[in-house]
């Protein structure tokens, strides 16, 4: 029997795909979670708000849990970096309800978005230390600033890629190794692919 | 809703017939009330009165009434902040210090933007949408073009327009999402990002000095 707040959740997140996040209401998860609206509020006490909160989160960390999926049998920094940015792009692309959402009511989520990014930073910083400790890096360069750099600046890649093209493998290896490496590790870039 | 910044504004002097200076007055006097109260909340009779003149002229100035003013606002402050950050960028004598100077000029006037502050704070979702995803990639796009010609002195036009987008990038990051020991708005400590980060992945062809290439990073 699954845990009633997470059938609360998804049950929340199918009627986010039918009507969007501004239209959705504590009875429509109620009634999708087939669960009393009474049992809803007692998870939610904040009733819609802190639901649509409590999906976005639910659904941001399962999105970097697919990341780390992807990424964390590599064998190096540059293979989880190359790796990380191809597949967290090509997902961010293809998240029909985020697409919808940016789509359609983009001032609803992003707000969130927004609060959510220091703790994401955090968090793909801490996956990438041990690659990084593992690593030679160039002098004066420490480990946590180093993960901080990358991984915000992942972060900004696979939402905005600019004049990249992330679907490219080649162009994604330039990227690595023009934009995020050379001041990490103390090797200048390669000339161009 | 607000309209799309025109870079091509930069490159226009406003007609005499529109007369420039009531047009500043009129944008200018919608900041101080957005910065005091937001977009929501601000009508063309606040910002006729903030300006010192009638709403009929406030429409004659911006035929599209409020959201004439927003998009005017818009293209303004788009105009003013290349123009302080193109003053800075030319009086650099270096690729680092065109970059040192340009990004801490354009996070300084951000962080101390008082309508932007307020919208960030109160009314995100105002901005953000302008600000984040694709739209971002327009802003990289607008930005790097600007930012590119400063650096056409010792790079070439493609490595100047990806290092333009990289630093817009950068400097988008930071302030969107802080970090501990860097302070954006300051020039030496955003040397040390550049210096760290930036200069070792620019190859600088112009001058006839390669960066040594490494076909292997370990």
């Amino acid at each position: 029997m699954q845990d009633a707040r997470q059938r609360i959740l998804e049950a929340t997140y199918a009627c986010v795909a039918r009507w969007g996040l501004s239209k959705t209401t504590v009875e429509d998860a109620a009634r999708e979670a087939g669960l009393s609206r009474a049992t809803v509020y007692r998870y939610f006490p904040g009733g819609r708000d802190e639901l649509v909160d409590a999906v976005v989160s639910w659904q941001h960390l399962k999105f970097f849990g697919r990341l780390y999926e992807e990424v964390h049998g590599a064998s190096s920094l540059e293979e989880v970096l190359e790796r990380g940015l191809v597949f967290a792009r090509r997902a961010v692309l293809e998240h029909e309800v985020l697409q919808m959402v940016l789509r359609t009511e983009p001032g609803v989520l992003l707000p969130k978005l927004t609060v959510e990014s220091n703790r994401t930073v955090g968090m793909i910083s801490g996956f990438l230390i041990p690659y990084l400790q593992d690593h030679q890096l160039a002098p004066g360069v420490g480990v946590h600033e180093a993960a901080d750099f990358l991984a915000r600046m992942i972060l900004s890649y696979i939402s905005s890629p600019g004049h990249w093209d992330l679907a490219d493998p080649g162009q994604v290896t330039k990227l690595v190794r023009c934009e995020l490496l050379p001041g990490v590790v103390g090797n200048a870039p390669i000339e161009a692919l | 809703m607000v309209g799309k910044p025109r870079l091509e504004l930069l490159h226009v002097h406003t007609p005499a017939s529109i007369s420039g200076s009531q047009r500043t007055r009129i944008v200018d006097g919608a900041l101080r009330c957005i910065a005091r109260q937001g977009v929501a909340k601000t009508t063309l009779d606040d910002v006729a009165k903030e300006a010192g003149c009638s709403r009929a002229t406030v429409y004659r100035v911006f035929p599209g009434g409020k959201d004439g003013v927003l998009t005017g606002v818009v293209d303004t402050e788009v105009s003013r902040f290349f123009s302080a950050i193109a003053v800075r960028m030319g009086e650099a004598g270096d690729i680092e210090e065109v970059l040192v100077a340009g990004m801490t000029e354009a996070a300084r006037r951000v962080s101390r933007h008082e309508a932007l502050s307020f919208l960030l704070e109160s009314e995100p979702e105002v901005v953000l949408p302008y600000l984040t995803f694709a739209q971002m990639d327009k802003v990289l796009e607008v930005s790097s073009s600007f930012v590119a010609p400063f650096l056409g002195r010792w790079l070439d036009h493609d490595e100047a327009k990806r290092l333009a987008e990289w630093a817009t990038r950068i400097v988008l990051s930071y302030l969107a999402c802080p970090a501990e020991g860097v302070e954006l708005d300051e020039s030496e400590s955003v040397r040390g990002l550049v210096r760290t980060f930036v200069l070792p992945g620019i190859r600088t062809t112009r001058s006839g000095v390669d960066q040594p290439s490494f076909d292997e990073f370990e």
